[in-house]
């Protein structure tokens, strides 16, 4: 188990710069989650912590350990591939056993460890099978069974869910999760689905072009976005232009001018006054009906209805045109109806003025 | 630092492999090619100006391009109709067919070639069935024979690329073309025509490619229509004294042509390569009736002429025969015993140059493949390039090459078993890499990294993981390489010397004497060698040799 600390990194292929000048530290036994759109270097800074890439500057650690030259054969990591990476022409037992008989152990130490951690992954019983006979869930449990038995230092995933159907999916997410506290490795996970980040981690590091847009834990990372970018990703937000006048009635909050009305939203740090974004997710919204003089709404339009069974899903016309989605729950007693002119309540809370 | 040694473990690979191509591929290459500007002896023309003025070059040059058309037209016809009907219907005895690559594979040009001429030549034993019942045969040799033979030894390449794309040609896009209102037939002419069409032409420009290279039936069967492969041969065996220049100058103008129609070849290739984003093979119609009975007689005529080589080689060993004279009917060992017994030495030097260099070739194929597939560095694309380069030069020129190269100097070898076997890996060495690299591309990186990720070294990583991977493979390829390199005839007839002869070379030079009795019985050993491998690999081994071809 280490604490790994990156500092200034810079990774580029081809002249083209993938990790910009990257600082990231993640804690010794924390579930770590690198979450971004494709492209975003993610995969990237995984393989470069793995070793598989030269960075071009900067330092990586493991603890006080320089790890920035060191071969990834030496590194000390368990890593878990996309497509699994399980050795076709190895039986499950000897694709466990091949890291430790790297380690040159003792043949019966290297039963009794395969089967202790094939019986943790719930693998037990399939030792003489091949890869080619085992279905997908079941690859992945070896894999992780594979990369865990030699005790890594950090164990790195890279997006390994993703091949999974989506009810298997949560399963072995959840085996994942457990199997982690109990081992207590500090991982770092590569996904680009936010749902898998939200519910797996200790921390997330929301990753755009090369740099991190935000880090912090699941929940501050989804109610208070820092970016729009952050507001965009995770979750479906709605992104408004707005103006920043000053100051609201309480501390954390602004006055805005969005689509020519002044409203109060909410502000995570300081924010200057001028153009920004707010950010409303379409479950953060409510309507009432129209006359009714209301503070913090707008008044709007129905496009458009949705009936999705758990949620209603309205696309509502802003006065300056610009339309926005807003979900009610499915049981709402209330009907709107299209062509329906409504207002739209912004919750102080829930309306969060981010950066462009 | 540790990282960039581990890179230079593949770096000082990819140095020593480039060295080797340098010094036995492009140097002499480079000699050929710059020897054609030098001036022919006698003269103060340089090669080429004699080449443009002399009647017979030009009718030679004129001569290959119009055999290498019509052969080419022939060969895409046969193989495109015979991919497309048994890819699209079923009919009696259509397994027959699955045989013929195989028939490509097994019959040396040098016996195709010998066994026509036993049936149809001269004193061929149907023109001279055919003769006594008062029906004369026009000669063999020259055109006919060119044609009809090259057709029947190369139609198997388009067959076996034409029938790849047919099967990967996805059928709901026929079945899209009718829903848009296009009839059946249109709608085959018009979706999955253009989709095969590359894969057509890209075969029929390899064969193209072969015919102008073509040695042994060419020389065989030529006669009188002077070929530039034919020609390139004669100025470098000449008695009256090899003109240097010349045979230069002919070697550089069939690498012209074949650059110019590889060229041609990659081009069509990169601009109209059409990914078929998922595939639903077609279901074959079963024919019955007049049409099942005209296909299938169709494919047993093309099956029966293509294994008729084989059969006649078995029956002329056995044949007695004295001198030229074969005596169909009566059987006798005679020729056997003189060829196993008596004379072995051109069947043990096959199996020795062969052996070393499938060895050789298959080594170099491996880690050549895997550093351009796997481990790219700034001398690898130059490696790439290299290394297909003798699928573009003639076995003949780059015969020729080798020996005007190494004649003299610090690496003397013109003379020497060596120069065989290096004759024999650079010309195969295309296809080994071919094969190798074929399944390097499906095993995906993660697993070598895995492999990394749990503590074992990068090149302990390769041997431990990729090697094993590769070994079904790599055993295939040599199978293959084997195959063609005990048939290979062009390059070694050009570098052996006395008492090097190997098997085709001494049955290219029985049949020149006409003592067709003991070049089958030879053949019969080459046809023995190259099967006993394809048998084992296939039966023992269950090896899919043919998966790996194309």
């Amino acid at each position: 188990m280490a604490r790994i600390s990156i500092e200034g990194l810079d990774v580029s292929f081809g002249g083209v710069r993938v990790i910009d000048g990257l600082h990231l530290e993640i804690p010794r036994g924390a579930f770590f989650t690198l979450l971004g759109p494709s492209g975003c270097g993610k995969t990237t800074l995984l393989r470069t912590i793995a070793g598989f890439i030269a960075p071009d500057a900067g330092s990586l650690r493991f603890d006080d350990k320089d790890m920035t030259h060191v071969p990834a054969h030496r590194r000390g990591i368990g890593m878990v591939f996309q497509d699994y990476a399980l050795f076709p022409d190895k039986t499950v037992f000897d694709n466990v056993a091949y890291g430790l008989r790297a380690r040159k152990l003792e043949p019966a130490a290297i039963r009794t460890k395969v089967g202790a951690y094939l019986e943790r992954v719930g693998m037990s019983g399939f030792e003489t099978r091949y890869p080619a006979a085992l279905s997908g869930g079941q690859r992945q449990r070896v894999a992780l069974a594979r990369a865990l038995v030699i005790e890594p230092q950090v164990l790195l995933m890279d997006e390994p869910l993703s091949n999974l159907d989506a009810k298997l999916r949560v399963q072995i997410r959840e085996s994942i999760s457990d199997l982690q506290r109990e081992v207590g490795i500090t991982t770092v996970f590569v996904t680009h689905d936010q749902e898998e980040a939200l519910a797996l981690s200790d921390r997330i590091a929301l990753m755009n072009n090369g740099r991190i847009e935000q880090i912090g834990e699941p929940e501050p990372i989804y109610t208070a976005p820092a970016t729009a970018f952050v507001a965009d990703f995770i979750g479906a937000a709605n992104l408004i232009d707005a103006e920043v006048l000053g100051p609201g009635p309480l501390p954390d909050q602004v006055r805005i001018r969005l689509e020519g009305r002044e409203l109060i939203a909410f502000a995570g740090g300081e924010v200057a006054t001028g153009k920004a974004f707010v950010a409303a997710r379409p479950e953060d919204l409510r309507f009432c009906a129209d006359g009714m003089e209301t503070a913090n709404a707008l008044p709007g339009t129905i496009l458009r209805k949705r009936y999705l069974g758990f949620k209603i899903s309205y696309r509502v016309r802003l006065p300056t045109g610009r339309a926005i989605a807003v979900d009610l729950h499915g049981r709402t007693k209330e009907t709107y109806d299209e062509g329906q002119s409504v207002m739209v309540l912004f919750d102080p809370h829930a309306s969060i003025v981010v950066t462009r | 630092m540790i990282p960039r040694q581990m890179r230079s473990v593949w770096f000082l690979l990819a140095c020593a492999i480039l060295v080797l191509l340098i010094v036995f591929l492009a140097w002499p290459l480079i000699n050929l090619l710059s020897a054609s500007v030098a001036t022919v002896k006698g003269t103060n023309q340089s090669g080429w100006a004699n080449f443009f003025a002399e009647r017979k070059y030009s009718e030679a040059l004129f001569n290959t391009l119009l055999l290498g058309a019509i052969v080419t037209a022939a060969a895409t016809f046969v193989g495109v109709a015979l991919a497309y009907f048994t890819a699209r219907f079923d009919f009696p005895f259509k397994w027959l067919i699955a045989m013929l690559p195989l028939t490509t594979l097994i019959v040396p040009e040098v016996i195709a070639a010998q066994t026509w001429l036993m049936m149809l030549g001269n004193n061929g034993l149907i023109t001279t069935l055919l003769g006594s019942a008062g029906i004369p045969l026009p000669s063999f040799y020259g055109w006919p024979g060119l044609v009809i033979v090259m057709t029947f030894i190369y139609y198997t390449y388009v067959y076996i690329g034409t029938l790849a794309a047919i099967r990967g040609f996805d059928v709901q896009l026929e079945e899209a073309a009718q829903s848009l209102g296009t009839s059946p037939a249109e709608s085959r002419l018009r979706v999955m025509v253009p989709v095969v069409l590359p894969a057509i032409l890209a075969t029929s420009l390899l064969v193209f490619t072969l015919v102008v290279g073509n040695f042994a039936v060419a020389t065989i069967l030529g006669h009188k229509v002077q070929l530039l492969s034919v020609l390139t041969y004669l100025s470098f065996v000449s008695e009256v004294g090899a003109d240097p220049v010349m045979q230069s100058t002919l070697a550089s103008a069939s690498i012209g042509i074949v650059a110019v129609v590889l060229f041609l070849q990659r081009w069509i290739i990169s601009r109209k390569r059409y990914e078929i984003a998922q595939g639903r093979g077609a279901r074959a119609t079963r024919l019955q009736g007049l049409p099942a009975i005209a296909l299938a007689a169709a494919a047993f005529v093309i099956v029966i002429v293509s294994v008729l080589p084989l059969v006649t080689v078995v029956v002329g060993a056995f044949t007695h025969t004295r001198g030229p004279v074969m005596y169909w009917g009566q059987f006798s060992l005679a020729s056997i015993e003189r060829v196993f017994i008596n004379a072995p030495d051109p069947i043990i030097n096959t199996l020795l140059y062969a052996s070393t260099a499938t060895l050789i070739g298959i080594a170099l194929s491996v880690v050549a493949s895997y550093l351009v597939v796997k481990k790219r560095n700034a001398l690898t694309p130059a490696i790439d390039y290299l290394i297909m380069l003798p699928m573009a030069i003639s076995g003949t020129v780059l015969g020729i090459g080798l020996v005007v190269t190494f004649n003299t100097g610090w690496l003397a070898m013109t003379g020497t078993a060596a120069i065989i076997v290096v004759a024999y890996v650079v010309r195969r060495l295309p296809f080994g890499v071919r094969n190798a690299s074929s399944t390097l591309y499906n095993i995906p990186n993660s697993i070598e990294e895995a492999s990394i990720s749990l503590g074992v070294p990068p090149l302990a990583s390769f041997c431990k993981v990729i090697l094993p991977l590769m070994a079904p493979a790599i055993g295939a390829a040599a199978v293959l390489t084997w195959t063609t390199t005990v048939s290979e005839l062009s390059a070694s007839v050009v570098v052996y010397s006395a008492g090097r002869e190997t098997t085709p070379i001494q049955i290219f030079r029985l049949i020149d004497t006409g003592l067709n009795g003991r070049a089958s019985a030879y053949g019969l050993a080459l046809v023995v060698m190259i099967l006993i491998p394809i048998f084992i690999a296939v039966k023992i081994f269950k090896l899919e040799l043919f998966a790996a071809k194309g």
